[in-house]
């Protein structure tokens, strides 16, 4: 809402400089986004009267205009308006003057003929197009009537005010009119706002006994109307017109204007109708039937929804309730005479007519925030009296009322001690009454009790916690102690999963990868992919797009996302990882679980300069699940097998297992998902965080270091192409005998010196006796037993 | 000659043949002819028998005394000539030490979580738990609870990615609080908690806007918990964050659930509160909205709000890390690209 400064006026006596009122609005009441000052930066720019005007001799469209601008010799100035004629009083901005956007206008020739000037359309001294009227849209501004050649424009146009931008909470609805803004400013001033009284000289005779008004009661509280005869529409004066577009209201016509004006003054708002067209002398509030349709003011014809509000003429719609009239009951030049409406309607169905139809208005977001219930009357009295004085009108006397409910009155009881409690205060019951006093609130004491009157004016306040943000606010939020909560002590901390969780990042960060946040909404395809959840998605029931309509899966394809992103960029050595939630439903629950992802992509030391740079593999990949199982102490429950997920290399990705239970995966990207992505191999892997948060690990239970030393024996086995690693291994470990430590592969090798169908696997074997010094017949036996069963089990040749 | 003589003389000699051997091969033929076993001072020692029986213990003793003085200049010279050996070895093994290191990698936090931990840490250090809750909620706990009934004009204020019509994408973090509230047993103390996290609203992705962003709302609910708490907590945690010479101010404002609600303004970091482009003139930035809990919802999770009250902020972590940074366009955060990422490495140390 735009507040102007100058309009204040008519209520308090300000004499506070503009800027620094709004600095104290904004930290007892409403925040101002901005003052805006219109004359700033402008000069020179007087009122001109057009004497003359002739072509231009090189142009079709170029006039030149002898104008007369309080000097002693008429100035010449080429204009190129469409609409400048001779006879004219217009802006005209001298050689030296300064105009809107810094622009500086000085004397020049057009096309051979000297201008000493320009004449100005208002967007050219900085009127925003959305008030300009409509027939100075795109042509310069014409003064209505006479003005002294010479004067500054300022005043004459109501640029010498001070505009404040109220930014408006939804609660604070009371200020979206003039008489809220004065009660908001008058109580931080500590004045109370004085108003006039509005009454139609209403010489015609009662109309009431012929009209007949019924409202559904309980959607509309108060529908009031007043009838007017007669009106000429002509343009508002001059005064009205300014203050409609420093409230950034474009000026229509003086039946409109009026409405509007009364609206921005009472925050009621208000429409009129072409009685003439009522013909049924008789106007209907109801709720709409299927099927309906009517054609608004905008010429959109749109279809009822059975609950919107409709005004109608008994059978007909003729307005939106509270949105916006009937094209059909629109005042025009033709009308005689003019029906008031001044009415309260239920917010809610208000909001969502609006909405349905989107058509928010001025109008419909007061009616849905919220009224003023005491100016339903005064509203309607008011633009009576404004139509007889700038419309030419005659008020027929007595108002039509379909309902006029009171709202009954909110007392609200509220202690000094309560106050003072919450905000941490010492005030006396005194300083709060005056407080209340400076709001314009009744109030009656009772020892430390004050029982509170909350004028209908203020529609937002219903309980005390209401009236203690009234008391903090005025009293200033900056004069508050600024105090730590006391009390008992609390022990702050995360939760011990939490804190699992914040470790395993740090883990993972040591690990050399950089953390990245993805969208949790992708496409149902990326959703589903890097994942054998067969449980359904969660999918929004209004996406934006196609590419954000499901919650993921998994968090591998948000991650890939970021690949693409940072190798379109070319970078192309990564090393990323996400910690993050996936999601899925499954028989009409929700379910969350923490994942850890990484992806790896080119090497891990590109310009190291020795070439000891390792370029990043799928055993890269999986050495770092090793490392971070290994630094959570659950490596000897983890084991891997092959594993076909969608979005992996189907034979380069290995299922990641805790005891029998597939909690993750670790392989390659598929190439496919990566052609996009310059063919660039990315490794990864993805692991359910769940199981593991789950696990007790207990406490470590101290051992010394071993007395005795460990003895290394090395083992060099021929063994056909399919055996796999874990095979050998558990062969090993199972014959190995109480002393076998470890059993470590450190060579593997295909190729030319051994059968196509055989390759060479090499182990060290660590043999420790924690009792006594091992003997090498203990040893050679245990290695013999274990070549036997590696011969036997999986034909193994020893080498 | 006196054999003293020819003793003395072998010392001078021995002495400067020692002195000048170049190496180890030189220094051995030396030992062998001066104390070898047929060496020089073996032959004077067998030429005492032509002296007399009471000089020849004198005699006996001078030779001991130039045997022993040999081995120890022979010692000597062995070590120096090893010495030398290893510091020319060492001469010919110098390398660039200008050359760069071989670097681990070291990974990083991401810049929104290096901001949330910040601010968690601080919160545990004033007694508040850190609590998490799920992101895809009921609109009973994102809205209902919160003091937000269906029809209530404020949820025009946050456009909701809906699931069904009971479920959704919480638009806050506030609904951790309505649950863990109505879990709280006062006998153990006061609640004193933060809960941050991701939150999600029907918003187009631009420089500004973020369709997925982070919160992390606060929540003290005690006996005696007043707005004097709130305003001194909010100015600990804004001079924390943006620094200690910052200057806060509190405005009215309005949130569902919280009467009286505030937002506050900390004075602009980049013109001091001068007024310039990042403050839109004002000297101020906006950095957060808090208020004391509605009624309604301390209500709503079974607790009398005759006895209990307190206070709930709401911190948006991404706005926090824009402003604290200086960051430009909030898609940074979730395009992750590593030359942005890579930059706040040092943040943590900091």
């Amino acid at each position: 809402m735009l507040v102007s400064y100058n309009w204040l006026k008519d209520y308090l006596n300000l004499v506070i400089d503009p800027k620094d009122l709004a600095e104290k609005i904004t930290r007892t009441g409403i925040e101002i986004a901005d003052v805006n000052h219109p004359m700033e930066g402008l000069k020179k720019i007087v009122v001109g009267h057009i004497l003359s005007i002739e072509n231009h001799p090189d142009s079709d469209h170029l006039k030149v205009a002898q104008v007369d601008v309080g000097e002693e010799e008429p100035i010449q100035i080429v204009c190129g308006a469409p609409n400048v004629a001779a006879d004219q009083y217009v802006i005209v901005a001298l050689h030296g003057s300064r105009i809107a956007g810094n622009e500086k206008i000085k004397r020049s020739k057009m096309r051979g003929v000297v201008s000493n000037g320009m004449i100005c359309a208002l967007q050219e001294i900085g009127f925003d197009e959305s008030v300009v009227p409509k027939q100075y849209a795109n042509g310069i501004y014409v003064f209505e009537h006479m003005v002294e050649p010479g004067t500054p424009v300022f005043n004459e146009l109501g640029m010498y005010d001070y505009i404040f931008d109220f930014d408006i909470t939804p609660n604070r609805a009371d200020t979206l009119s003039m008489e809220g803004a004065a009660h908001e400013v008058g109580a931080i001033i500590d004045q109370l706002p004085k108003f006039a009284d509005f009454a139609p000289k209403a010489e015609l005779p009662d109309w009431t006994n012929d009209f007949k008004i019924s409202v559904d009661e309980e959607l509309v509280p108060k529908y009031l109307m007043r009838k007017v005869h007669g009106v000429k529409i002509a343009p508002s004066p001059m005064w009205l017109q300014i203050r409609l577009w420093n409230a950034g209201v474009r000026p229509i016509n003086n039946v409109v204007d009026i409405t509007n004006y009364v609206m921005l003054e009472t925050g009621q708002p208000l429409h009129a109708f072409d009685a003439n067209v009522i013909k049924t002398n008789e106007i209907l509030v109801r709720q709409a039937v299927a099927g309906e349709k009517m054609q608004l003011l905008n010429e959109t014809m749109i279809d009822l929804d059975p609950k919107d509000l409709v005004i109608t003429d008994g059978k007909t719609p003729v307005a939106l309730a509270g949105v916006m009239g009937g094209l059909d009951s629109e005042v025009t030049d033709a009308t005689e005479d003019v029906l008031i409406e001044s009415a309260v309607f239920d917010g809610t169905s208000i909001r969502k007519t609006a909405q349905r139809h989107n058509m928010r208005s001025e109008a419909s977001n007061r009616f849905e925030k919220g009224l003023n219930w005491d100016n339903t009357q005064k509203a309607a009295d008011m633009a009576a009296e404004l139509l007889e004085k700038y419309a030419m009108g005659q008020t027929y006397e007595g108002t039509c009322v379909g309902n006029n409910q009171d709202k009954p009155k909110l007392v609200i009881k509220i202690t000094t001690t309560k106050i003072n409690k919450v905000l941490g205060t010492e005030l006396t019951t005194a300083a709060i009454e005056k407080i209340f006093a400076q709001l314009g609130f009744v109030t009656e004491t009772t020892g430390e009790e004050i029982a509170v009157t909350v004028p209908n004016r203020r529609f937002d306040i219903f309980i005390d916690a209401d009236l203690i943000e009234e008391v903090a606010r005025i009293y200033g939020y900056d004069n508050l102690p600024s105090t730590l909560p006391v009390g008992q002590q609390t022990l702050g901390g995360y939760s011990s999963r939490q804190d699992k969780i914040n470790h395993y990042k740090k883990l993972i960060e040591h690990l050399g990868l950089f953390e990245t946040i993805n969208y949790s909404l992708t496409s149902k395809e990326k959703a589903k992919m890097f994942t054998t959840n067969k449980n359904d998605l969660i999918d929004v029931s209004w996406p934006m797009n196609s590419e954000r309509t499901s919650m993921r899966q998994n968090l591998l394809s948000g991650i890939m996302d970021t690949v693409a992103y940072n190798v379109a960029r070319n970078q192309k050595e990564l090393r990323l990882y996400e910690q993050g939630r996936v999601f899925d439903t499954f028989n009409g629950e929700f379910d969350e679980y923490e994942h850890l992802a990484a992806v790896y992509a080119g090497t891990d030391d590109p310009t190291n300069w020795q070439h000891l740079d390792a370029k990043t593999d799928f055993y890269y990949a999986k050495g770092q699940v090793e490392a971070f199982f290994d630094q959570i102490g659950i490596t000897d429950k983890i084991s891997y097998q092959p594993i076909q997920v969608s979005g992996m290399h189907p034979t380069r990705t290995a299922g990641i297992y805790l005891e029998s239970q597939l909690i993750g995966l670790v392989g390659q990207v598929n190439p496919i998902m990566t052609k996009k992505m310059k063919s660039l191999d990315v490794y990864g892997f993805e692991i359910n965080l769940e199981p593991i948060l789950d696990l007790e690990i207990p406490t470590t239970n101290a051992k010394p270091a071993p007395k005795f030393p460990s003895i290394k024996r090395d083992l060099s086995l021929l063994v056909n192409k399919k055996v796999t690693n874990n095979q050998l291994v558990a062969v090993i470990e199972e014959n190995g005998g109480k002393y076998l430590q470890n059993v470590t592969v450190f060579d593997v090798y295909q190729g030319e010196k051994i059968a196509p169908s055989k390759k060479s696997v090499a182990y060290q074997l660590t043999f420790v006796n924690e009792e006594e010094t091992l003997t090498d017949e203990v040893i050679t036996n245990s290695v013999e037993k274990i070549t036997n069963a590696l011969a036997e089990k999986l034909e193994v040749v020893v080498r | 000659m006196d054999l003293f003589e020819k003793l003395n003389k072998l010392k001078e000699q021995g002495e400067k043949e020692i002195k000048a051997s170049q190496n180890e091969q030189v220094l051995n033929d030396i030992r062998v002819k001066l104390v070898g076993k047929k060496g020089e001072l073996t032959q004077i020692l067998h030429s005492m028998r032509d002296v007399d029986a009471e000089k020849r213990k004198e005699v006996g003793q001078a030779v001991n005394t130039v045997r022993d003085q040999f081995n120890q200049q022979l010692q000597e010279a062995k070590e120096k000539m090893a010495e030398e050996l290893m510091q020319k070895k060492l001469a010919a093994e110098a390398i660039d030490v200008t050359l760069p290191g071989k670097k681990p990698n070291v990974g990083n936090t991401h810049v929104i979580n290096i901001m949330a931990e910040d601010l968690e840490k601080f919160f545990i250090g004033l007694g508040y738990q850190v609590v998490q809750g799920p992101e895809v909620e009921t609109d009973h706990y994102n809205f209902e609870m919160m003091n937000l009934p269906k029809d209530h004009p404020a949820r025009d204020m946050q456009d909701t990615f809906y699931i069904n019509p009971e479920n959704l994408l919480r638009t806050q973090t506030s609904p951790v609080q309505a649950r863990t509230l109505e879990k709280h047993d006062f006998a153990n103390g006061p609640l004193k908690m933060v809960s941050p996290g991701k939150v999600y609203r029907r918003d187009d992705d631009d420089a500004t806007h973020s369709h997925q962003f982070n919160q992390l709302e606060g929540l003290v609910i005690d006996k005696n918990v007043t707005m004097a708490d709130l305003k001194g907590t909010l100015e600990v945690v804004a001079k924390h964050v943006f620094g200690q010479n910052r200057e806060t101010r509190l405005r009215p404002s309005f949130f569902p659930f919280t009467e009286p609600s505030v937002e506050m303004d900390v004075s602009c970091f980049k013109c001091n509160g001068e007024g310039c482009a990042t403050c839109k003139g004002t000297g101020w930035i906006e950095v957060l909205g808090a208020g004391m809990v509605h009624p309604n919802v301390i209500e709503n999770a079974g607790v009398d709000s005759n006895v209990y009250g307190g206070f709930a902020f709401g911190i948006g972590i991404d706005r926090f890390a824009i402003l604290k940074y200086g960051i430009s366009d909030i898609r940074d955060f979730y395009t992750n690209d590593v030359r942005f990422l890579g930059q706040f490495q040092q943040e943590e140390a900091k």
